[in-house]
């Protein structure tokens, strides 16, 4: 019975150390989960819901021996398959017969967190076990990032009780709202998935079709010379570089700040590059964005974070 | 109280400002305040002048309208970020919408204002970057843990509409 002994375990670290050990609980609690998310082989059908809308997937992430392969159906509206092998990422829009390949890695690898997000983490969220529960038909455990302010949203997991893999993940507002939600509504975990159900419904690259390169790589990590004066407490900068956007001639500026649960990106490049392109806030679900123009510059700033704080970071970006 | 709601109704208060100032519109007076407001802003500007017990007529007939507060999403948005004026004046008038309809249904015109989006009064973006969010995505650890969800992002309509 390893799982009392660790929570006995956690129990006893956190009344000697109340804080410090709250924030290793929950950075664990969220590496564990990542590691879940990646380790497994598991097939089901998801379910995003954002505003009023409701879309619907079917999933299918095999790990072949520590290699991950992963197809991604959308049930709902125009065909979109996504499949990610090896490092490289498709996707096939088959109405429009084009392939988008993003030979970045996408690594949906955890981020491991610095002390400091560890901090902002206990700091700025109550991390706790919440209720049991089920979801799509196995028994859950809920546990709950509470915001101490009103500059986060609030954020609900429930795990799979046997695996640790998530099953439904909730963002909340600060008056309780369900601002989205992703949620397995069937799942088959350690089911035997062989590598043809990961394989697209196309060639890799059907002869009629046009082929978009996306994006190249991770940013070169860089002094940017732009600063973000006024960041909301809590969020501290995670990357700092230049990178190649597909359709963008010239590099764009590419800040992330994050508090130990979300992130939030900062990305400015010269207005004459964007044209036509102004100012506005926009949202998707969980999702906000703000954009500005800023003398010459276009600075737009993104992350699941509430659309106030997503502002004030776009409204204090400068030269340093 | 009365310079928040004229604030308001010029479109000069700040939008963490708003819910509370729609909240307090709740109070006994305040709608009979902002309904004063309108009518001198009218005169003011000239439009056909206050009518007798304008505004439960008003309300009474706007009752009667169906609810649409969200502006019906296009079938294939521009995906160039464009300042919408027409959106910015619905904005405007979703907010007006809020307050006057707040003694037929308090509560339920608010929330959904606020689905809308636009109570910003400035502008309004059609589409979210797609390569930005994309790039985005990978940072964030409560994503991360999702796994799979930068790519639902990325295969759902509304990012970037679901375009290649």
């Amino acid at each position: 019975m390893r799982a009392p002994a660790a929570a006995l375990l956690g129990l006893l670290a956190a009344l000697a150390v109340a804080r410090p050990a709250c924030a290793e609980d929950a950075s664990a609690w969220l590496a564990r989960a990542a590691q879940a998310a990646r380790s497994l082989t598991y097939a089901g059908t998801i379910v995003f819901q954002h505003g009023g809308r409701v879309e619907t997937s079917r999933l299918v992430h095999l790990n072949d021996n520590g290699v991950e392969y992963e197809k991604l159906v959308n049930l709902d509206g125009p065909a979109r398959e996504v499949i990610r092998s090896e490092g490289e990422v498709r996707c096939y829009y088959p109405d429009a017969k084009i392939v988008r390949v993003e030979p970045r890695t996408f690594r949906n690898v955890f981020p491991s967190l610095s002390p400091q997000q560890q901090q902002a983490l206990a700091q700025f969220y109550e991390f706790r076990k919440a209720e049991a529960g089920r979801v799509a038909g196995l028994e859950a455990q809920a546990y709950v990032f509470e915001p101490k302010d009103g500059l986060r949203y609030g954020h609900k997991f429930w795990a799979d009780r046997a695996t640790g893999l998530l099953l439904k993940a909730r963002l909340l507002n600060e008056r309780q709202e369900v601002v989205e939600q992703f949620a397995f509504t069937d799942i088959a975990i350690g089911a035997k998935v062989d590598r043809e159900a990961v394989k697209p419904t196309w060639s890799a690259t059907p002869p009629d079709w046009q082929l978009r390169q996306g994006s190249a790589g991770d940013p070169v990590p860089h002094d940017t010379g732009w600063v973000v004066a006024k960041l909301p407490p809590g969020f501290s900068k995670i990357m700092e570089g230049f990178r190649t956007l597909r359709g963008k001639r010239e590099p764009v500026a590419h800040l992330v700040f994050s508090d130990g649960l979300v992130a939030v990106s900062v990305f400015v490049e010269p207005i004459a590059a964007v044209p036509g392109q102004q100012a506005g806030a926009v949202r998707q679900g969980g999702l906000n964005v703000y954009t500005l123009k800023l003398d010459d510059h276009l600075v737009t700033a993104l992350g699941e974070a509430p659309a106030v704080t997503v502002r004030q970071i776009a409204q204090s970006v400068s030269r340093r | 109280m009365n310079e928040e709601l004229s604030r308001l109704m010029d479109g000069d208060l700040p939008d963490e400002e708003v819910d509370s100032v729609l909240g307090e519109c709740r109070r006994p007076g305040a709608l009979a305040t902002w309904a004063c407001y309108q009518v001198i802003g009218d005169t003011l500007r000239g439009a056909p002048g206050a009518m007798p017990r304008f505004s439960q007529r008003f309300a009474r007939a706007l009752a009667a309208e169906p609810t649409v507060l969200a502006p019906r999403r296009r079938q294939h948005p521009v995906s160039t970020w464009a300042w919408a004026a027409a959106a910015s004046i619905a904005a405007v008038s979703i907010v007006g919408w809020t307050a006057l309809s707040l003694t037929e249904s308090p509560g339920t015109a608010i929330a959904k204002a606020r689905d809308v989006h636009l109570v910003t009064p400035a502008s309004v973006r059609r589409s979210l970057p797609q390569e930005y969010v994309l790039v985005h995505q990978e940072y964030s650890p409560a994503t991360a843990i999702q796994g799979v969800s930068p790519y639902l992002r990325a295969v759902s309509a509304p990012i970037g509409d679901g375009r290649p």
